[in-house]
């Protein structure tokens, strides 16, 4: 249903969540990091982009205020894995930055789809 | 130089009795010592008071050396008495900062670790999800794979705890009323307590200190908690509330504590106690001696870290078979000083 942009370091997340959200009909590109990410908004522009936002290279609340800027239509979700310093000061860093919405992991999945739904919805109703 | 006189002296005494002996004998000998008896008693009488005066003298100097070097003994002993007290309190200071850095060390690692476990529980989570989608729900591979799900939140709960131990919070601190706070945690303590534990309330003194109310409910549940659990659900908790002046000796078993005041709780169960190796292991993260799945061995190093960030001190005395008494003490708030402040720590 939408076009998803998923930024996610982490080779199992990745790949869990890439399955995850094409069996709810979307249609996902995935990147490895910010750099990859930024490179491929040069060409594509995703409804959705869910990101990481403790990642190697530039990290996901750099990719969040570029992005932001040059798409501002589009949807921003961030996800954290917590652990490291201040993992919710990240987060609500990233919501104020342009991310609609954060999540912690472990995710509830079928919290994040509705989400997506949600956002996408919103979009809809916008355009 | 004394010694050089002594015996120079004595050479000049014993000289001076030979000549007063071969006159003598002279005189003897010449038969004139009828005409010189008078001078000769005379001579002996001096050189005997000479002699006494000496003898005592000596008695004296001697007797006066022995009180100072029963002195001088008396002062080494008082020093190395001195020197050894503080260079046990250095000691201990070292051990105490040691176990907060180890403490401190192992919440940054355990912080890092909790960063890619909740990767790991993630990744699970979903692939597992995903397969329980693709089984018919009232297959067994169902059934066990929602086990697996139990076991993955099991997980999450976990490394949740963890993050709470390692995580740097900012917390308010503010006057606070010890006696109040006690009460009010002991009223949200009671009703999760067995009928079987009595708990004990005692105020010997009041006391006010800077903290924040969460955390000290926090320290009472655990402690309150860990006692009862060692109690077999039968027998007393003794909470005692008092003060402590600074210089109070009992203030040397927390040699890293600033000198002060401060507010002493004490926290005696009748329980089974410790053994030395379990006392000092006490306060480590994740050191339990329940068994599996029945405590994070979290409790007591939450409880630690959260007396440093009140720049207080905890200590465990404790006999295995008689129970344990757990000693805390918190920094006395002087002076007037309400409202809030914010203070962050470590």
């Amino acid at each position: 249903m939408a076009k998803i942009l998923l930024v996610e370091d982490d080779e199992l997340v990745r790949d869990m969540l890439m399955q995850v959200l094409q069996r709810a009909s979307h249609q996902v590109t995935c990147a490895n990091d910010g750099e990859a990410a930024a490179e491929i908004l040069k060409t594509v522009t995703p409804d959705v982009m869910v990101t990481d936002i403790i990642m190697p290279k530039k990290s996901g609340i750099t990719l969040i205020s570029e992005v932001k800027n040059r798409h501002p239509t589009m949807e921003i979700i961030a996800i954290s894995g917590g652990g490291r310093l201040d993992p919710t000061g990240y987060l609500d860093l990233s919501e104020s930055l342009g991310a609609s919405v954060s999540f912690e992991k472990p995710i509830d999945n079928t919290a994040l789809l509705m989400a997506i739904d949600l956002l996408l919805h919103g979009k809809k109703m916008v355009s | 130089m004394n010694t050089a006189k002594k015996s120079s002296l004595a050479y000049l005494t014993a000289l001076v009795g030979i000549i007063i002996s071969f006159t003598l004998w002279h005189l003897i000998k010449t038969n004139t010592l009828d005409l010189y008896v008078a001078w000769i008693i005379l001579g002996m009488g001096i050189a005997l008071s000479f002699l006494l005066a000496v003898l005592i003298h000596t008695i004296q100097l001697g007797s006066h050396r022995a009180v100072s070097s029963a002195q001088i003994s008396k002062d080494l002993k008082k020093e190395t008495a001195a020197r050894t007290h503080a260079e046990e309190g250095r000691q201990r200071l070292e051990v105490a900062l040691l176990q907060g850095q180890k403490l401190q060390a192992i919440g940054t690692l355990a912080g890092g670790i909790a960063h890619d476990f909740n990767n790991i529980l993630y990744a699970v989570k979903g692939y597992t999800e995903m397969s329980r989608e693709d089984v018919p729900q009232d297959s067994v591979t169902y059934k066990n794979l929602g086990k697996v799900l139990e076991a993955i939140a099991r997980g999450q709960e976990l490394v949740a705890r963890i993050l709470t131990f390692s995580r740097r919070q900012h917390h308010d601190f503010s006057a606070m009323d010890m006696d109040t706070t006690i009460e009010a945690a002991l009223a949200l303590l009671r009703p999760t307590i067995p009928a079987g534990v009595i708990i004990d309330y005692q105020v010997k003194a009041h006391s006010t200190i800077l903290g924040n109310q969460t955390l000290l409910h926090q320290i009472l549940v655990n402690v309150i908690n860990n006692a009862v659990d060692a109690m077999d659900e039968q027998g007393t908790i003794t909470l005692t509330l008092t003060r402590v002046v600074a210089g109070d000796p009992e203030l040397e078993r927390f040699p890293q504590l600033s000198r002060q005041n401060y507010c002493k709780i004490e926290i005696k169960d009748t329980g089974h106690g410790m053994d030395q190796q379990t006392a000092e292991r006490m306060f480590e993260p994740f050191f339990t001696t329940k068994e599996v799945g029945k405590g994070t061995g979290l409790g007591l190093s939450i409880v630690h870290s959260i007396m440093q960030e009140h720049q207080g001190g905890i200590a465990v005395t404790s006999k295995l078979g008689r129970g344990t008494i757990l000693t805390l003490l918190f920094p006395e708030q002087q002076g007037e000083n309400h409202g809030k402040n914010s203070a962050s720590r470590r």
